[in-house]
């Protein structure tokens, strides 16, 4: 450990700046989930819920035209918590921090929400249901648990202070396609058309982003 | 050796979610192959912990806790817990969804038979937008010449083929977009399996109906499928 990160751990960096600072806290998280796991811990739970139930939710208000805002916003905190309680015991701290587990839940859910409430509108259009057997699943497109082989928390943690240290320096036009494309579940096409821009800007746009917070370059 | 590797924009899309799911099938595949890309996407997916910590809290009541605790109360106990177990094919070669989509037995799908030396069969992803399919092509067989109207994506699973440009090879990711023609020709040492998912397949359609697409298997395809030849 560098000693920066220390001494960030001295004090709750959650409250004072609520900046995805959450990870600072990883190891309270990681005990708490542990103790959802093998104890079925409700206390813990509770702690866990009120600390990202809050997230869970603006992350499902985020998405555009919906027709009951508030409903999907239940909806998908209950899925998404109810994911974390069942699924407590397959959260393995060396592979994910605790925020980056429940992010990939809560936006498999909203994906998965997302395509029920398309597939319902779509067979009350056509009047016949669509076929659901043999469609794959969603977890094995999206998967919360595979490519150990290159998912280590010491990696993460090291990518999660970069880009929590670099995101604050780009330019307003590359966070908010960010913003766009992770919170608002916009394609970069989709994108592209709400702003009227060509996809190539987009793509550059996140290209510069990306590229400023050391994550990928493309060849 | 992959060679090919879904761009930034596939990559940021898929890690967010927000591509679509035959797309995001095309990436996923493509990462069973490649480490180097599963880096990129552990590395976009802690991007996206990040901005989703973020968030300006939103109000939670202390009623929704209780009503979660009450479904799981209600909820027999079998089913927690053992979410851990989760059967993953050792056997199969064929990549986790692809698996899941074929049963691992592509024997069984119902193949359409493009001229002499090609196959095509559907996937059902979920996906209205865009046709999904596993594509054969025999040894030293070729896809028929065409253009597309909408973006395709291939991957390679089995095999190799070449066209024009380059020769690829399996796990690569190959995109070409509206307007691009190209005509793979599967290398003649080996039968050539991949992955293609195709936007517009109405375009699609009147495509095959152009090369005079034969149907082989005995099942009739349901009403909107004739419509659409
Ligand atoms: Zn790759």
């Amino acid at each position: 450990m560098n000693p920066s990160r220390n001494r960030t751990m001295e004090f709750d960096v959650d409250q004072l700046d609520g900046a995805g600072a959450s990870d600072v806290r990883s190891g309270h998280w990681v005990d708490c989930l542990s103790r959802v796991a093998i104890q079925r811990d409700r206390t813990a739970f509770r702690e866990v819920f009120d600390h990202f139930a809050p997230m869970v939710k603006s992350f499902a208000y985020k998405v555009p035209s919906l027709e009951q805002p508030d409903q999907f916003a239940e909806d998908l905190l209950q899925e998404t918590m109810l994911k974390v309680w069942t699924k407590a015991a397959s959260f393995d701290p060396k592979l994910a921090s605790p925020s980056t587990w429940i992010f990939t839940i809560a936006r498999n859910m909203r994906i998965d929400l997302l395509r029920k409430q398309a597939r319902h509108v779509v067979n009350m259009v056509s009047m016949h249901a669509e076929d659901e057997d043999g469609e794959v699943d969603l977890e094995d497109i999206w998967f919360e648990d595979e490519n150990s082989d290159v998912f280590n928390v010491l990696a993460q943690q090291r990518s999660r202070r970069q880009i929590h240290d670099s995101l604050k320096t780009l330019p307003p036009e590359q966070a908010y396609v960010l913003e766009k494309v992770y919170m608002e579940d916009k394609s970069h096409s989709e994108v592209a058309a709400e702003l009227s821009l060509p996809l190539g800007t987009v793509k550059s746009r996140v290209r510069l982003a990306l590229s400023k917070l050391k994550l990928i370059v493309d060849r | 050796m992959i060679r090919y590797h879904p761009d930034a924009r596939f990559l940021t899309d898929y890690a967010a979610g927000s591509l679509p799911t035959s797309q995001a099938l095309c990436v996923a595949t493509h990462l069973h192959y490649c480490a180097s890309c599963r880096v990129k996407i552990r590395d976009l997916t802690e991007l996206g912990a990040e901005l989703f910590s973020r968030q300006p809290a939103a109000a939670v009541e202390g009623a929704e806790f209780d009503r979660l605790m009450q479904r799981i109360d209600s909820q027999p106990a079998a089913a927690e817990g053992s979410a851990t177990i989760r059967p993953i094919n050792v056997v199969s070669i064929l990549p986790r969804a692809v698996h899941k989509l074929t049963n691992g037995n592509l024997n069984e799908l119902r193949w359409r038979r493009i001229g002499r030396n090609v196959r095509l069969s559907r996937l059902n992803v979920g996906d209205r937008q865009r046709e999904t399919s596993l594509l054969f092509i025999k040894a030293g067989g070729s896809v028929p010449e065409h253009k597309h109207k909408g973006d395709e994506i291939t991957v390679i699973l089995r095999g190799s083929f070449s066209d024009r440009e380059d020769k690829y090879a399996v796990g690569d990711f190959i995109v070409r977009t509206r307007r691009e023609t190209h005509r793979p020709v599967a290398s003649q040492d080996q039968d050539c399996l991949c992955l293609t998912t195709l936007d517009e397949p109405i375009e699609m359609s009147n495509w095959l109906l152009r090369l005079g697409l034969s149907v082989i298997n005995r099942f009739s395809w349901p009403q909107a499928q004739h419509q659409a030849y």
